[in-house]
């Protein structure tokens, strides 16, 4: 049952694009699919090991450029472009962990912030590979037929299957990823540094490699973005808003937790849909105020909290 | 030759040199105490022998191999093991849960490691208390969790740093005993109190340090009447 369980619930996911075709629907759907992705890749570092990063944006914006430049610039399909962002991101984060992982705690957490905000500037300024600030554009995507039929870009239900089938991977990586020996140190990591040098873990390491790896699927969703929205310019995905809506979807979903960040991509979404139109940046407002509430009343998250009452633990 | 070979090791920290030439060697099978007041670098001492500071100078040998510089996770698995003075347990994790994790590094199996850990945790006489919260554990118990997490990683050597601080005389002698039955095992431990009187009892050797530096090194009788430590531990007078 447990098992099965969660097979139904992907195959239902993968169907949905069958029985919906409303097209701001499945907007809303691609959008929580990729909040999910980014929530389960920072709940990795953030919540099994501990490394709280204000940073992730960087790797969400490396994935997408990459994905448009090797589009634009080569002609490379963009599917191959967002595999190449997330192992873009994946090589960026080595240096940048090697940096910042010489820091611990809030030091750490304003490291990532300090170096995100170097490459926006960077990605700003660099106007020969980026285009600066006006950005870059993709006006057709290339043709491509599955089962004789040409995929019509300019409907929602392609891109939908696409990012369902990377958040479902992106899930079962979270869940091997729990289970593995690196996952057993990241939560030694996490419960006290010393002691998990002490027994022989070589921390330095253990955390390098689940940066990476959160980092590879952060990137992976830049990608999907890019595809998605075929614009992309500094300020909508190098921002730090971004880096903390990635901190909102895990903690309101519940660290720790594989269905976690779909709850929170869904509450992030739903207040994003709610007040992005009636203020400027009201949403931002609404985002700490929530995550406050959530802090406070609801320490482990609301998915966190039913796993509790479901499985009837205490 | 013996186990660990510590020779003109030194470490500053800013200006204040916190050890300070220091040399002394651990012989296989010894239980050896490492005394002297508080604020002498008996910690520092420790910190450098498993890799948590780097020596300023010095040379630190297991088994002849140089290990001063390595980093503590690779220090471990040389096969030297230690315990904080301050107890660092993994809170939020079971009492078997703590000590399986490090027999997990070692071993690579789960089913194994938890095996090795509730040998270890028997050994230290915490067999009843395996799913206990390691948080929810005494002080006394939790030093002996953290013994057996140590064990766990099947050390050569084995550093305590000031496993009877905080005890009560009951909890201090089953601790004593616990130290002489993990040497009895085959296992090298070296001690440090900065209270004399149990360790003179269990130790094969003493080591004296005071600011950093050695004053005194031999059998424990022979350190009690040394004239240097009395000044140390009593001030002038005390002679
Ligand atoms: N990380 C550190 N930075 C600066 N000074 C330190 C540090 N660790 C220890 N010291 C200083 O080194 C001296 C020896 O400390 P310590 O080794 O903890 O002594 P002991 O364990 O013998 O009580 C003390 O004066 C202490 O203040
Ligand atoms: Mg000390």
């Amino acid at each position: 049952m447990k098992r099965v369980l969660p097979v139904i619930a992907a195959l239902l996911l993968l169907a949905i694009p069958l029985g919906v075709s409303n097209q701001f629907l499945l907007h809303l759907g691609i959008t929580v699919l990729m909040w999910t992705i980014l929530g389960l890749a920072w709940n990795l570092l953030g919540g099994y090991a501990g490394q709280v990063s204000f940073g992730h944006a960087t790797f969400f914006g490396i994935g997408a450029y990459t994905t448009m430049i090797l589009y634009l610039s080569f002609r490379l399909a963009p599917w191959y472009g967002m595999a190449l962002g997330g192992v873009l991101g994946a090589l960026f984060s080595l240096p940048i962990g090697l940096i910042c992982f010489r820091l611990r705690g809030p030091y750490f957490s304003l490291a990532t912030l300090a170096v995100a905000e170097i490459i926006r500037l960077v990605a700003l300024n660099w106007e020969s590979l980026t285009n600066g600030p006006v950005g870059l554009l993709i006006t057709s995507l290339p043709q491509v037929t599955v089962f004789g039929a040409a995929i019509n870009w300019e409907r929602k239900e392609p891109f939908f299957v696409i990012v369902a089938v990377l958040a479902l991977c992106a899930m079962l990586a979270a869940y091997l990823f729990t289970r593995s020996r690196l996952g057993s140190y990241l939560t030694a990591i996490r419960e006290d540094e010393d002691a998990a040098e002490a027994i022989g873990i070589d921390t330095t390491r253990s955390k390098v490699t689940v940066l990476a790896l959160s980092a590879f699927l952060t990137g992976l969703a830049g990608g999907f973005y890019g595809l998605y929205f075929r614009y992309v310019d500094p300020d909508a995905v190098f921002l730090i808003s971004l880096s903390v809506e990635m901190v909102f979807i895990a903690v309101v979903g519940g660290l720790r937790t594989i269905a976690g960040p779909v709850v929170g991509a869904i509450f992030l979404t739903t207040i994003a849909e709610l007040f992005r139109e009636r203020f400027m940046v009201g949403h931002l407002i609404f985002y700490g105020l929530f995550m406050m509430l959530v802090i406070r009343f609801l320490p482990e998250g609301i998915w966190g909290r039913a796993l509790r009452i479901l499985t009837g633990r205490r | 030759m013996a186990l660990l070979e510590v020779s003109g090791l030194t470490r500053d920290f800013g200006g204040l040199r916190a050890v300070s030439g220091l040399s002394f060697q651990v012989g296989a099978g010894e239980i050896l105490g490492l005394i002297g007041p508080n604020g002498a670098g008996k910690t520092t001492v420790f910190n450098l022998i498993t890799g948590f500071l780097r020596p300023t100078s010095g040379d630190i040998r297991l088994d002849g191999l140089r290990i001063a510089g390595l980093k503590p996770h690779a220090v471990v698995r040389c096969g030297i093991a230690r315990t904080f003075q301050i107890v660092k347990p993994f809170p939020n994790l079971s009492v078997c849960e703590n000590v399986a994790l490090a027999a997990l590094v070692r071993l690579g199996v789960r089913a194994e490691a938890e095996a090795d850990a509730e040998r270890a945790l028997k050994q230290v006489g915490l067999g009843d208390k395996l799913d206990i919260p390691a948080s929810d554990l005494t002080l006394s118990d939790q030093k002996r969790m953290e013994i057996a997490r140590a064990l766990a990683t099947h050390p050569k050597l084995l550093l305590l740093d000031e496993p009877l601080a905080g005890l009560n005389p009951r909890e201090t002698e089953d601790a004593c005993q616990l130290v002489q039955a993990i040497r009895a095992g085959g296992v090298t431990v070296v001690l440090v109190e900065h209270v004399m009187k149990a360790i003179m009892r269990i130790s094969h050797r003493v080591v004296v340090i005071c600011q950093g530096e050695k004053i005194a090194d031999g059998p424990p009788s022979e350190v009690v009447a040394d004239p240097a430590v009395i000044t140390a531990y009593f001030g002038k007078r005390a002679r």
